[in-house]
C-alpha cells in the first residue's frame, strides 16, 4: 500500500481570543490515501472548517504534524484547490475568465487557457453562460463555475468547505450527482467539510465525525456502499443504517457543543 | 402615460430651457441690469471669441493644468490607497500624515507652493495634484480593504504572489469606489484649476473670468462660466462611460445598471 497522501499526527489549532486560549482542535489524527473521498461531520463550531483551513494552508498549525505528499504545509498552493462556501468568484469577470484565472497566474499559453476552460465548461454544463457574470447566475451554477475554476489548475487534492451549504435542497442533490461523476472521472483525493449526513454518506468513502470542540475524530467509519452511487442509493438499508449509526453519534456531540455555548 | 414619462430623458431639458426663455424675453425688454446680459448676447460673444480663436486658448491652457493635475493625482492616489489597503505598515505610515492634512484646503497651500515652484503652470498643476489625490486614495483605501477573505484566499490558493493579489483582486475590488473618488477628484480639480488661474495667471478661464469682471465685460464672464460647464459635464460624463464599460460585473450585482 502506497504511503498516504496526507498524514496528520497529533494536530492541535488553539486560538487566543480575549487573552484565553481555546483549542479548536486537539490531539487529531488521520491518514488519507491518494484518491480517497472523506467527508468530515460534525457539529457546528468543531473546528472541521480550521482543519480544512490548515491544510489548505490559510491557517497556521499550533502543534503535531500535517504533512501533505510528505511535506509540512507552508502555505497554500495549487497542489491542493479549494472549494469555498462563498463560491468566491470574482464578480468583475465572466464565466469564462474566472475559469481561467488560475491558468492566467501559471502563465499558461492562450490556446491552453481556451481549451482547459471550454473543456471545463462543458463538463459542468454551462458552456452557454461563458459569458455571463457571476451575478447573473444561480447558487448551483456559481458553484460549478467555482469547480471548474478549481479543477482548472489541476489540483491532487479538493478542499471542499461545505459547498454545497448555500444551496438550496434541489440544486444539492443535483451538485452531489455532478460532483460524484466528477470524482468518478478524475479520482482526485477529496476532503469533504459538511454537516449534511446524507451528502457525507452518498459522496464519500469514509465518514470522520468530529467531537465537539476541541476536535478530534470521535469516529471513522468506511461507507461501503458500491460505485457509481445513484440517488436510489440513498433509499436502500444499507444508507439507512449509516445514516442512523452517524446521526446518533453526531446527535451526542451537537447536544454537548450546545451545552457548552448555553 | 407613465410609460411615455419614464423614458423621457428630455424632461430635464425643460427647467433650463425654460429659464433661458425667460431670461431671453426679459433681457430683450430692458428689464434686467447690466451683469445679467440676454442669452443670445452670450452666444454672440462665444462665437466671436470661438472664431478668433481665443477661447480656444484659454480652454486649451485650463485644460492642460486641471488634467494633468488630475491624472497624477489620481496616480499617486490609486496606487498609494491600494498599497495602504493591502499592506498594514503601509497604512500605519501614511493615516497621520493623511489624517492630519486631509481637512487642510488645499488652495490655502498656493502662496507656498508658488514660492516653491514659481508663478507658472507647475504651480497650478501640483496645487491640483495635491488637492485630487485625497478623495481618490481614501476611496481607494477603503475599496482595497473592502475586499473579501475568500477573493483572497481563493487567489492566494491558485498561487498568485502579494503583487499578483494587489492588481488583479484588490484594484477591480476597489473600482467602483475608486470610480467614485475620481469623480469627486475631477470636480475638485476645475475648482481649484479656477481659483489658482484667479490669483495668479494671464491666460485660462479663471483668468477670463478675473479679467472680464475687471473691465465690466458680463458677457465675457458667462462665456467663461458656461465653457467650464460644458468641459466639467463633458469630462464627468466620459469618466462615466468608462466607469460603466469596467465595473459591468459588478453593477449587475448592485442592480444599478440603466
Amino acid at each position: 500500500m502506497p504511503a498516504p497522501i496526507i498524514i496528520v499526527r497529533g494536530l492541535c489549532k488553539r486560538f487566543s481570543r480575549g487573552g484565553k486560549n481555546v483549542d479548536a482542535i486537539r490531539d487529531f489524527n488521520l491518514e488519507i490515501s491518494e484518491g480517497e473521498f472523506i467527508a468530515i461531520v460534525g457539529p457546528s463550531g468543531c473546528g472541521k472548517s480550521t482543519f480544512l483551513h490548515m491544510v489548505g494552508g490559510f491557517e497556521p498549525i499550533t502543534e503535531g504534524e500535517l504533512l501533505v505528499e510528505g511535506h509540512p504545509v507552508a502555505g497554500p498552493g495549487p497542489d491542493r484547490g479549494m472549494v469555498f462556501q462563498e463560491f468566491a468568484l470574482f464578480p468583475w469577470r465572466t464565466v469564462a475568465e474566472n475559469v481561467a484565472w488560475g491558468l492566467e497566474i501559471q502563465a499558461r499559453s492562450r490556446s491552453d487557457r481556451v481549451a482547459i476552460v471550454e473543456r471545463l465548461l462543458a463538463k459542468v454544463g454551462l458552456t452557454h453562460f461563458r459569458d455571463h457574470y457571476p451575478a447573473e447566475l444561480s447558487g448551483g451554477m456559481k458553484q460549478r463555475v467555482a469547480i471548474a475554476r478549481t479543477l482548472a489548475f489541476e489540483p491532487r487534492i479538493l478542499l471542499m468547505d461545505e459547498p454545497f451549504g448555500a444551496l438550496d435542497a434541489q440544486n444539492r442533490e443535483l451538485m452531489q450527482e455532478e460532483l460524484q461523476t466528477i470524482w468518478n472521472e478524475t479520482r482526485k483525493t477529496v476532503i469533504f467539510i459538511t454537516h449534511d449526513i446524507e451528502e457525507a454518506i452518498y459522496l464519500a468513502d469514509r465518514v470522520i465525525v468530529f467531537s465537539a470542540r476541541p476536535g478530534r475524530t470521535k469516529a471513522d467509519i468506511p461507507i461501503d456502499l458500491p460505485r457509481p452511487r445513484d440517488l436510489e442509493v440513498k433509499k436502500s438499508t444499507a444508507y439507512f443504517d449509516y445514516r442512523n449509526q452517524i446521526w446518533d453519534l453526531l446527535r451526542d456531540e451537537v447536544l454537548r457543543a450546545r451545552a457548552e455555548f448555553a | 402615460m407613465m410609460a411615455k414619462l419614464r423614458g423621457g430623458a428630455w424632461l430635464g431639458l425643460l427647467p433650463p430651457l425654460i429659464v433661458l426663455i425667460v431670461w431671453e424675453t426679459m433681457a430683450e425688454a430692458g428689464r434686467l441690469p447690466d451683469y445679467l446680459p440676454a442669452p443670445s448676447i452670450i452666444a454672440r460673444q462665444t462665437l466671436t471669441m470661438l472664431a478668433s480663436g481665443e477661447l480656444m486658448r484659454h480652454i486649451g491652457v485650463s485644460l492642460f493644468q486641471a488634467l494633468s493635475g488630475f491624472a497624477i493625482g489620481a496616480f499617486f492616489g490609486t496606487v498609494l490607497g491600494l498599497l495602504s489597503g493591502a499592506l498594514r505598515p503601509v497604512d500605519r505610515f501614511y493615516e497621520p500624515l493623511i489624517s492630519l492634512t486631509y481637512p487642510v484646503p488645499k488652495i490655502a497651500l498656493l502662496p507656498l507652493i508658488f514660492a516653491w515652484f514659481g508663478l507658472g503652470d507647475l504651480s497650478k498643476i501640483v496645487t491640483i495634484t495635491i488637492s485630487v489625490f485625497y478623495p481618490i486614495y481614501i476611496s481607494a483605501l477603503a475599496g482595497a480593504k473592502s475586499v473579501s477573505r475568500v477573493h483572497v484566499w481563493a487567489a492566494r490558493n491558485m498561487g498568485a504572489s502579494a503583487t499578483q493579489i494587489i492588481w488583479r483582486v484588490l484594484l477591480p475590488t476597489a473600482l467602483p469606489q475608486i470610480f467614485t473618488g475620481l469623480r469627486i477628484g475631477l470636480a475638485l480639480s476645475f475648482v481649484v484649476m479656477f481659483v489658482a488661474e484667479m490669483v495668479e495667471s494671464s491666460v485660462g478661464l479663471g483668468y477670463l473670468i478675473l479679467f472680464a469682471e475687471q473691465n465690466l465685460r458680463f458677457d465675457m464672464m458667462y462665456v467663461a462660466i458656461v465653457s467650464i460647464g460644458i468641459i466639467g459635464f463633458s469630462a464627468d460624463f466620459l469618466l462615466r462611460q468608462i466607469g460603466k464599460r469596467l465595473l459591468v460585473g459588478q453593477l449587475t450585482a448592485t442592480e444599478i445598471r440603466r
